[in-house]
């Protein structure tokens, strides 16, 4: 009995009224459900609902209201029915056919429930019977789209007209969907797209403004650099800065390296090798035999055998970069050197723990005579030794040196001592304990310098640096990089009364002596250089004319009035950088100048200058100041 | 009747290898370095007086998109957040080596 109830409802004879409404999709039951609703919600309504007896004219014309009504709600929840439906149609796309047979059952059932006395129910198993019965999985089928012969899955997408899709067909539909989809999201990429146009203007690739077509066009060809088949005849500058962006990008891996070599090449630049194996390697040196310069960064799988290769294959190498070549051997160290290093000019290596240790550097000084630029950084293993042997390098001329191990201060100054009189860059980063002394014979020994470095030291003192720029031989600097250089103590936060590290009287000596031709300044975490210093140093009267990049993060002593006096003062600035300047606020920038770093929330990391003049800029912030 | 003065005229012409020709307006033309050097009376081109440009290695659909860019670049100019232009990347290669040529 039970299972009898409502599968097949069973009619009795039906009046020609009924027939009627049947036949125009009423139901009279329903209609009389809604009157009595009605009745029961409003019964003041009127003497001629609250009187039972009631006229057959009345009644009929109550019955075409409602009747009226009833077809609206039916239209309305028709009209609410299809919307779902499309909506559902849309989410179905994605899903398998066993999802469609259930959301089709569901709908069934959801209709069902709501108008219990619909009479659709045989319209629809006559629309559904009609359709062809979908196969089962297993056995074959025509795709919809390319009318090919394929076997049904379980995963075998439903095309638009409702047929099924081969596996090709079935991905593209889904690629174009999802494209579709991806259109009609501007709301989520703008925000990504105002991140990625800080992020471009903090790598300096944009100043404002549109881009260049140059700049355009590579970003579109790193974009699509899985299509890019032959790079053609591209000038090798712009092939550089191609290799660039792929190596940003993290593109540049076995397929993509061949577009980069060239026979006629005479330089190979991977800033990013992580990706190329032993086979690339080879490759390379194979295929740009004649190479002069070879800088590879992050190389890590180079081994013994890709470097035996190249002695083998390149003898014109001039300039060698291997940032993290830690499969390299010692004796492979050694070889270069012995093999290569007649004619080698530059030698860059950082990032080198496992192997060259201080006989591979001795080696080095004794088979490279014309070595004029040295960088060696991170190094592990080398130590005192190294600095005693490179002290030797006769025509050495640019130095750069980050040494872990202990290095003595009678080392250094000998190596100043020796070399300083031809070198014109020297970097010594993170000597904590060099001291005044190596100051001193940087001042009596070099006078060429026009790059120098000095950061993260504690010991030299604010008296010392300034004896080095008091009546220095040396002509003004273009680079000076002091940052961190101060003392450390977390007990004495402000600081000893001897200054220790760059500070007021230092900075001053300092923009004395280079002002007029310095172009890089970085004095970040010289926390004791004191406002008044700044306030003389930027005072708007006096020009630093090359002056372009200035960074004073952690500086906290630095104000508002100071930034202002730096856009009055240096007329070619295009960054300055200020991270932790807490003083510093309601800055305008004015045009061409990005000012990085300065917090407020609000704002963004990077405040661009557009279009006013400095002093308009200036005087709009005394304004706000006053 | 247009009174053609050396160096004054607002719009020049650009044409590509394949005979096509873009008359642009002069000062979007001088973003490019080389057409702002072409056209310089004081350079000795003879460019600067007919103030036609002939572009021997580039093709007419690779021209139409530089002048398009000269327009873009142009209409961007004091703007901050601007969105990149479109072009096809079939495209990408030519246009890169002309952008470089031209120095834009």
């Amino acid at each position: 009995m039970s299972g009898r109830r409502g599968v097949n409802t069973v009619r009795g004879p039906q009046s020609a009224l009924t027939s009627f409404l049947a036949a125009n999709n009423i139901s009279a039951a329903q209609i009389a459900e809604d009157y009595r609703r009605r009745r029961a919600a409003d019964p003041g309504e009127g003497p001629s609902t609250a009187a039972p007896t009631q006229d057959q004219d009345e009644a009929l014309a109550a019955a075409a209201q409602a009747e009226e009504d009833e077809k609206k709600t039916k239209k309305r929840k028709r009209k609410e029915e299809d919307a779902i439906d499309e909506i559902k149609k849309a989410k179905k796309a994605k899903g398998g056919k066993a999802a469609d047979k259930k959301e089709k059952a569901n709908a069934k059932k959801k209709a069902k429930k709501a108008n219990p006395d619909l009479d659709d129910s045989d319209e629809e198993d006559y629309d559904i019977d009609y359709k062809k019965a979908k196969p089962a999985p297993g056995q074959f089928e025509h795709c919809e789209s390319c009318n090919k012969r394929f076997t049904v899955t379980p995963y075998s997408k439903e095309g638009p007209d409702g047929g099924l899709l081969c596996t090709p067909c079935g991905k593209e539909m889904t690629k174009d969907l999802k494209k579709e989809q991806k259109a009609l999201q501007p709301k989520a990429a703008a925000g990504k797209r105002r991140r990625k146009v800080e992020s471009e203007k903090l790598d300096g690739v944009s100043t404002g403004g549109a881009k260049s077509l140059v700049q355009l066009c590579l970003q579109r060809v790193a974009q699509h650099h899985d299509d890019v088949e032959e790079l053609g005849d591209l000038p090798p500058k712009l092939l550089e800065r191609l290799s660039e962006i792929f190596s940003k990008k993290r593109v540049m891996k076995p397929k993509t390296l061949p577009l980069f070599l060239r026979p006629d090449l005479d330089s190979v630049v991977v800033h990013d090798a992580a990706y190329l194996e032993e086979e690339d390697y080879l490759q390379m040196f194979s295929v740009v035999p004649n190479m002069k310069k070879l800088v590879l960064s992050n190389t890590c799988q180079l081994k013994d055998k890709s470097m035996d290769y190249m002695l083998e294959r390149c003898h014109e190498l001039r300039h060698i970069a291997l940032y993290a070549a830690n499969l390299v051997s010692e004796e492979m160290w050694h070889r270069l050197f012995r093999e290569a290093g007649a004619k080698l000019e530059v030698i860059k290596l950082k990032w080198l723990d496992a192997a060259f240790e201080d006989e591979a550097v001795r080696d080095m000084v004794n088979c490279c005579p014309n070595l004029e630029r040295l960088k060696l950084k991170l190094c592990r293993r080398i130590g005192q030794d190294s600095i005693d042997s490179i002290a030797e390098l006769p025509a050495l001329q640019h130095l750069t040196l980050h040494i872990g191990r202990e290095v003595s201060n009678d080392a250094l100054i000998n190596l100043i001592e020796k070399r300083g009189s031809l070198l014109e860059t020297l970097s010594l980063e993170k000597f904590l304990d060099a001291d005044d002394a190596v100051v001193e014979a940087i001042h009596d020994n070099c006078n060429r310098l026009s790059k120098l470095r000095l950061s993260e030291n504690d010991t030299i003192t604010d008296a010392g640096f300034t004896a080095l720029f008091d009546n220095w031989s040396n002509p003004p600097l273009t680079f000076a990089d002091f940052n961190s250089t101060r003392d450390v103590d977390n007990n004495n936060p402000t600081g000893p009364e001897e200054a220790v590290g760059l500070a007021s009287s230092g900075f001053a000596a300092l923009m004395a002596h280079s002002g007029p031709s310095l172009k890089h300044l970085d004095i970040a975490s010289c926390r004791f250089i004191e406002l008044s210093a700044f306030c003389d140093v930027f005072n708007g009267a006096q020009s630093y004319p090359a002056l372009e990049y200035i960074n004073i993060s952690f500086c906290n002593k630095v104000d508002t009035s100071v930034v202002a006096g730096i856009f009055q003062s240096c007329p070619k600035l295009k960054s300055l950088v200020a991270f932790g300047c807490f003083d510093v606020d309601n800055v305008v920038v004015p045009r061409s100048i990005a000012l990085i770093g300065v917090p407020r929330a609000q704002d963004a990391i990077i405040q661009q200058g557009m279009g006013i003049d400095v002093d308009e800029a200036v005087g709009r912030m005394v304004e706000v100041g006053a | 009747m247009r009174d053609v003065k050396a160096g004054s005229s607002e719009y020049i012409t650009l044409v590509s290898n394949d005979g096509f020709e873009f008359k642009i307006q002069r000062s979007s033309a001088c973003i490019s370095g080389m057409i702002k050097r072409m056209l310089d009376p004081n350079g000795g081109f003879s460019e600067s007086t007919t103030n036609v440009c002939k572009f021997s290695e580039i093709n007419g659909i690779v021209l139409e998109k530089v002048c398009e860019y000269f327009y873009y670049n142009e209409k961007h100019k004091d703007s901050r957040d601007v969105p990149d232009m479109d072009f096809p990347p079939e495209l990408c290669l030519e246009l890169l080596m002309a952008a470089d040529f031209l120095d834009t």
